[in-house]
């Protein structure tokens, strides 16, 4: 292999010839454009939660322990937790009323489901009013808001005067889960943070899943494309298999990595304009518009579980390329790469209640599904950073590994022609060639 | 300084492609492979270039080794003939080039001066795909001496080349040996290789069955062809009667034979004198390099040989 001390410049001349044609075609502008568009739509899903949300109903009852509490609270409760009835929104998203029975009885009613919110108005020893939510859910955006404008003023009106400091200190109010039992930290999450949050592992764990199959087959796609016109055979002289194999990777995956800045772009302007989209879709919330979790960290690990996840994974495409003769018979040749895919991705989608702890923390480790489970592990916050790198060092050299294989393969298997090789003749050639 | 190949032998499963064959290609020369299909003309092309590895044997040129040679030594012209067909053919002889290490500018420069060469400079930003075979083939064959090559190697170069691009090809290989380079081609053509080359090699299933310069493989056989015409007599017909003689070609402007080695071919006028007969044309010639062809491989296009197992061989 004389290719080894003589990569460059052939490799990065192939790279550039890779990269125009597969830019230039059209089939890359619309996979853009639609990627971009898909992407775009997702990042606003939160608010669309929140608008179908919005036309709920929460039935929540007031415990008042508090002696001498403002006597009209309930309707100032149900004033700025539902605003004016209007014609646009005659059902009220709150239904307040105080509790008939026992204090016991109402925390019987709310754990089996009777109503979705308890609150409790007590009295410190400093006289001022405090509260005490326990729902099954936790109060964000809009409803975090509006329960917060909505303890102020009743504690401000309990005072019966009002000064700055009344306005801006913040009142007692306590969100707790509804069981007991269960501490603060534990409140589940409502349904658009978890979407968020969800669509923050999911997403990327997609993203890496997309790129893996979409770019890797490009390169089987390019290696088989130079078999079936015969160029190969021009390029074989002029360059060695290794500085083709280098080239094309390379070329390629800059030709993704494009696509996925313009979709990357498209996410950030995305996230950016849910403030202002959330505002105009529901005017009066005071919507938070940042995805749980996406971290910077966890962008710095998306970015590098995808260029070691696409280096493997396409030098793979391309030995497995280089056995065909036709562009349609990649997609057979290429399937058992796919399997391989799949289980990663599988593994990551499907997360630590089908596979385990244990399980996702092993697989987070294996070269071929790293990309994905650790990327999950990552989203979650679960790994160490010795874990997570320790699988960048696997990675790093199970691709030398897959290197060294791929040039062997895709210099015997250029070669040849005819039905599809068995990967038997296909080591005997690797044997012989250079 | 010349291409030697020592005892390079190959094989492919059952198919031994080369069989030890020996080589001396002087450079400067212009070098005809013939052989019939599958006879190891490719294989042998390809490991010379290195693109295959032989599994014995040595290659040299000019007392290198050619896994040690740089690229841009060779010159290839594939049998199968192909271009990225979305570039533009400009695009892809700068790039080819590039890739062998000529300066891009430099590049540009040359290909012009090829497809001006081969009268198709309107051709220069036009995509692969949009042109006709025998223009795509003269792309390639540009893509393959761009870089200034020391030796060209061509698989079957002329085919599918209409008369006149078959002249501007034959053109442009006086061009390259006038520049002093080595070409070495395999056709099927007797014909080119006569008009073209100074010597030749003939392949038959992996073992070179003669090698020489064109006038040295015609004598090679040791026969001798004799051309005689009768006034009034077409047939002949007594010329089968003599020993030795075959007759090889009856046709109305003279009849032809072929006399095993060692027969004097002054027999065959006698004969015709001490018949009183009036001979209007005789002629003693060599071979003609379709006859020793013939002779050593059997028929010209005997594609079944491709498939045919060592065993049969031995």
């Amino acid at each position: 292999m004389n290719g080894w001390r003589t990569l460059f410049p052939n490799a990065l001349y192939i790279a550039v010839r890779e990269y125009r044609s597969r830019v230039i075609g059209r089939t890359f502008a619309i996979g853009t454009v639609f990627l971009a568009v898909l992407i775009f739509s997702g990042t606003q899903l939160p608010i669309l939660i929140d608008y179908l949300q919005g036309n709920s109903q929460t039935r929540m009852e007031v415990l008042v322990n508090a002696q001498s509490v403002p006597a009209d609270w309930r309707e100032t409760l149900d004033l700025v937790l539902n605003g004016a009835p209007s014609a646009s929104n005659p059902r009220p998203s709150w239904v307040i009323t105080p509790v008939t029975g026992t204090p016991d009885r109402a925390q019987q009613d709310l754990e089996s489901g009777k109503f979705g919110a308890l609150m409790t108005i007590d009295r410190d020893a400093s006289g001022k009013l405090t509260f005490t939510i326990r729902a099954d859910w936790s109060p964000d955006g809009r409803n975090a808001g509006y329960i917060k404008n909505a303890v102020q003023l009743l504690a401000i009106e309990d005072q019966g005067h009002l000064t700055l400091s009344d306005v801006t200190a913040p009142v007692a109010l306590r969100l707790l889960p509804v069981n007991p039992q269960d501490g603060p930290t534990s409140l589940p999450k409502s349904t658009s943070q978890e979407v968020s949050s969800i669509l923050v592992s999911t997403v990327l764990v997609v993203m890496i899943f997309m790129a893996i199959i979409t770019y890797g087959t490009w390169v089987a796609m390019s290696v088989a494309e130079e078999k079936g016109s015969r160029v190969m055979e021009l390029m074989l002289n002029a360059t060695t298999p290794l500085q083709m194999l280098t080239g094309k990777v390379i070329g390629n995956g800059a030709a993704g990595l494009t696509q996925y800045g313009v979709v990357i772009a498209a996410a950030a302007i995305g996230t950016v304009a849910q403030g202002p989209i959330r505002r105009l879709v529901l005017p009066d919330s005071g919507g938070s518009s940042t995805f749980e979790g996406l971290t910077p960290a966890v962008l710095a690990a998306f970015l590098i579980l995808f260029l070691l996840g696409f280096l493997l994974y396409s030098l793979l495409y391309a030995a497995l390329g280089s056995l065909v003769s036709r562009q349609e018979d990649v997609q057979s040749a290429t399937s058992p790469l796919m399997m391989i895919i799949m289980v990663g991705y599988f593994a990551a989608a499907l997360g630590p209640d089908i596979v385990g702890e244990q399980g996702m923390a092993i697989m987070s480790q294996v070269p071929f599904f790293s990309p994905y489970v650790m990327l999950r592990r990552v989203a979650e916050g679960t790994v160490a950073p010795w874990e997570f790198g320790l699988a960048v060092v696997l990675l790093l050299v199970s691709i030398g590994i897959a290197l060294f294989a791929a040039a062997r393969i895709y210099s015997a298997g250029v070669l040849l022609y005819g039905q599809r090789a068995s990967l038997r003749e296909v080591m005997k050639a690797a044997r012989v060639s250079r | 300084m010349a291409l030697i190949l020592d005892s390079v032998a190959k094989r492919f499963g059952d198919v031994q492609a080369l069989d030890g064959i020996s080589l001396q290609i002087e450079p400067g020369v212009v070098f005809g492979f013939l052989g019939a299909n599958g006879a190891g003309k490719t294989t042998a092309m390809r490991i010379v270039l290195d693109i295959l590895r032989p599994d014995s044997g040595t290659i040299t040129w000019s007392g290198r080794s050619n896994t040690e040679l740089p690229r841009e030594t060779w010159g290839y012209l594939p049998e199968e003939r192909g271009l990225y067909a979305k570039m533009n053919v400009l695009d892809q002889l700068v790039f080819f080039a590039k890739l062998h290490g000529v300066k891009p500018r430099e590049a540009r420069r040359e290909a012009f001066e090829w497809l001006e060469r081969f009268r198709i400079p309107e051709y220069a930003n036009r995509r692969a795909e949009s042109l006709s075979k025998g223009n795509q083939q003269k792309i390639q064959f540009i893509a393959a001496v761009l870089h200034d090559p020391q030796v060209l190697l061509m698989d079957e170069p002329f085919t599918g080349l209409d008369p006149v691009n078959v002249a501007l090809l034959k053109e442009a290989f006086l061009e390259i040996k006038n520049r002093g380079k080595t070409l070495i081609f395999s056709t099927h053509q007797m014909e080119t290789v006569e008009e073209l080359c100074e010597s030749l090699a003939i392949l038959d299933r992996g073992r070179i069955a003669v090698q020489g310069t064109v006038r040295g493989v015609r004598a090679s056989t040791g026969r001798q062809v004799v051309r005689l015409a009768i006034d009034g007599d077409p047939e002949i017909a007594w010329l089968e009667t003599i020993d030795g003689l075959k007759v090889t070609r009856r046709g109305q402007d003279y009849t032809e034979a072929e006399l095993e080695r060692n027969r004097d071919p002054y027999l065959v006028l006698q004969a015709a004198l001490s018949r009183n007969l009036r001979v209007r044309h005789f002629e003693i010639a060599d071979p003609s390099l379709e006859e020793v062809f013939i002779s050593h491989v059997g028929r010209i296009d005997d594609s079944e040989r491709r498939l045919a197992p060592r065993a049969v061989h031995a």
